[in-house]
């Protein structure tokens, strides 16, 4: 079905209602498996995925290496960022197979891995894998945005240090390249609807900062256009990363409560000496 | 219905987080808990602007910030559930403090906060400790790390030419040097090379042991050593994995990691070994057996040459029906602690083993009954939490 771009002039509101400037809502969970590492379960909009992290961890013998006692100096003296992308068959409309070399799922996952990578502080755990393994439920735009929010969150609940969150978010224009618009607002997340007509770019920024860690652009844009679509995008990181934030304090804040953690000096507490 | 939509400006002209915030708060504001909302905001909707949702106040990098506070602070709202403030967590690339005086630990990092001021960050989601000068973050959950003199449950997942590869949870394999362990046929004696050649007849792949951390190498790992009586190959008796020393719950580090329980219910002795890194062993409780002819004569080396003959061995002995029961029933109460977020040493344990036998008592089955999931588990920690 095609996107009736012409009506967005009328009434500014985009297919599902929202202004050009709103996010989907985002729903985060951490901690869901408790035999991870680290888990997390992310919701943008109808776009649902789930992140398991194991590791920081050294893999066991490896198949066809001699065992003649090596000291394992070969290794690398960081840690490596496994990522590994399951998308379900019943996750989108049209039920696509989608075998396991797979080039739209190697890239995400190297997009996925470099952009941890860079954030997670590999160095402290040499000669180990970390583990990501992602798995799409439901699809509805924004697919990478919301698997790098997923790993993000799930790197946290493993304990893992990290720089900052990586945070990630779409953003898009009103019309479509070819209809040469220069007056064309962007859109801030957009959905599986506006993806498929309309140019759009996947941004993720390294917490507070403006520094971009990862930008994904697949579509043809006029290059004018495209400041506006990312100032849209980087800002709206900034949003979804305090949503992020706030599972993460709500969470810790909770396991305060019930004793699992006991309270630490609070920040406030040290300023008195 | 008319609405005016300003066009976006060049990023750099905007005030953080304004042009979006007013729309979108209501929208983000679903994203906020349950708790958040029914505590602060009846509607569940929030129609301030951006700062009052977000606490973060920016460390403002002026020329006064190093003469007035040091600290970034961030106002206590309302929001925190219960008086605990959202200060008392960190959260990764959250700053912590810019004032020289102080030395970065683990789970923080040094980044550059303006010309010149490096300010310490965490890097972890946890809480903020202080050893005098030293900051450090405690995770809210992460992996063991090894220290020097830790008692640890591992399994053998490697057998090399003269070691042993350990997984005990940590980030890395702890090594078992064959020079680590008691060898059969004396103490302290040297390793030959026939030693080395049997490696696999004292552990092999899959075995589980107990050692305690001999020592650690500068990039983390461990070395484990077994050379005493309390140490070496484990048998008849359940393996289990709760988290570990190092965050949220599980097993801690306390007085005394391995004890001997005497069980109801004509179990017997069973002992239990806490494994600082959270892997947990229960076991029968065998008396090592001394051969008649060995009576004889005394000392101690003749007791650990005797012993030592049956250290390695993979045999089960016989087990009986009650005893099972019993060591099934103190999984049962391991689990639950856990489940409920209770810190599971000597004493807990020990509690919630006596608890468990009496719901047992009280319960459908009798006392046959280890079933201490769901309910039966909130009811156990909550008799043990009010004591």
């Amino acid at each position: 079905m095609p996107l009736d771009t012409s009506a967005y002039s009328l009434a500014l509101l985009r297919v599902d209602g929202r202004r050009w400037n709103e996010l989907r809502r985002i729903h985060a969970q951490i901690r869901t498996q408790a035999a991870a590492d680290g888990s997390s379960y992310l919701e943008m909009g109808h776009t649902k995925v789930m992140c398991v992290v194991n590791g920081p961890s050294e893999p066991g013998p490896r198949r066809g290496a001699t065992s003649g006692g090596g000291s394992g100096g070969g290794q690398s003296k960081n840690a490596e960022v496994a990522v590994n992308i399951v998308i379900a068959g019943f996750s989108s409309v049209d039920r696509k197979r989608r075998g396991r070399g797979d080039k739209h799922i190697l890239e995400l996952q190297s997009t996925i891995s470099q952009a941890l990578a860079a954030s997670l502080h590999t160095h402290l755990f040499p000669h180990s894998t970390i583990n990501i393994s992602l798995h799409v439920l439901s699809q509805d735009g924004s697919l990478l945005a919301a698997l790098i929010n997923a790993a993000t969150l799930a790197c946290v609940d493993a304990g893992i240090p990290m720089t900052d969150y990586v945070a990630a978010c779409t953003a898009g224009s009103t019309s479509t390249y070819a209809a040469n618009d220069e007056g064309a607002d962007p859109l801030l997340d957009m959905n599986h609807q506006e993806e498929q007509e309309l140019p759009g770019l996947t941004v993720a920024t390294l917490g507070d900062s403006d520094r971009v860690a990862v930008l994904v652009c697949e579509s043809r844009v006029q290059v004018s256009r495209l400041e506006g679509m990312l100032a849209v995008g980087v800002d709206g990181c900034k949003q979804v990363r305090e949503i992020l934030d706030r599972v993460v304090r709500e969470k810790g804040i909770k396991m305060i409560q019930e004793g699992t953690v006991e309270r630490g000096v609070g920040l406030n507490d040290m300023e008195l000496d | 219905m008319p609405i005016t939509i300003l066009p976006p400006k060049a990023f750099r002209d905007q005030p953080p987080r304004h042009s979006l915030n007013h729309d979108s708060d209501d929208v983000m504001s679903d994203a906020t808990s349950d708790s958040e909302d029914s505590d602060s905001q009846p509607g569940g909707v929030s129609l301030d602007g951006g700062a009052t949702i977000h606490p973060r106040k920016r460390h403002r990098s002026g020329a006064g910030a190093a003469a007035s506070s040091t600290f970034t602070k961030r106002p206590k709202t309302n929001a925190a559930i219960n008086s605990i403030p959202r200060s008392a967590i960190v959260t990764p690339g959250e700053r912590i403090t810019t004032d020289p005086q102080w030395m970065r630990g683990h789970g923080t990092y040094l980044s550059s906060a303006s010309l010149g001021e490096q300010a310490i960050t965490s890097s972890l989601a946890g809480i903020v400790t202080r050893t005098n000068k030293l900051l450090s973050v405690r995770p809210l959950r992460a992996r063991y790390t090894p220290e020097v003199g830790d008692l640890v449950v591992g399994r053998i997942v490697e057998v090399q030419a003269k070691r042993w590869r350990v997984d005990v949870g940590s980030t890395q394999l702890a090594a078992l040097p064959l020079s680590a362990i008691n060898l059969p046929g004396g103490i302290l004696r040297k390793r030959t090379e026939t030693d080395e050649l049997q490696i696999r007849t004292f552990f092999a792949e899959g075995d589980l042991v107990v050692a305690e951390v001999q020592q650690l190498f500068q990039d983390g790992g461990a070395v484990l050593h077994t050379r005493s009586l309390k140490y070496g190959k484990l048998r008849n008796g359940v393996f289990m994995a709760v988290s570990g020393t190092g965050g949220g719950g599980g097993v801690v580090r306390s007085r005394r990691q391995v004890w001997t329980l005497e069980s109801a219910n004509n179990g017997g002795p069973i002992d239990v070994i806490l494994g600082v890194n959270g892997y947990v062993w229960i076991s029968k409780h065998v008396e090592p057996v001394v051969p008649e002819e060995a009576k004889g004569q005394t000392g101690i080396t003749n007791l650990e040459e005797v012993v030592s003959a049956t250290m390695y061995s993979s045999q089960n002995d016989r087990i009986e029906p009650e005893t099972m029961r019993e060591i099934a029933r103190i999984r049962g109460v391991v689990t639950a602690l856990v489940e409920n977020g209770l810190r599971v040493d000597e004493d807990m344990v020990t509690k919630g083993y006596n608890e468990a036998v009496e719901l047992a008592l009280v319960s459908a089955d009798g006392p046959e009954d280890v079933y201490l999931g769901g309910e039966r588990g909130e009811q156990l920690a909550a008799a043990l939490t009010a004591v």
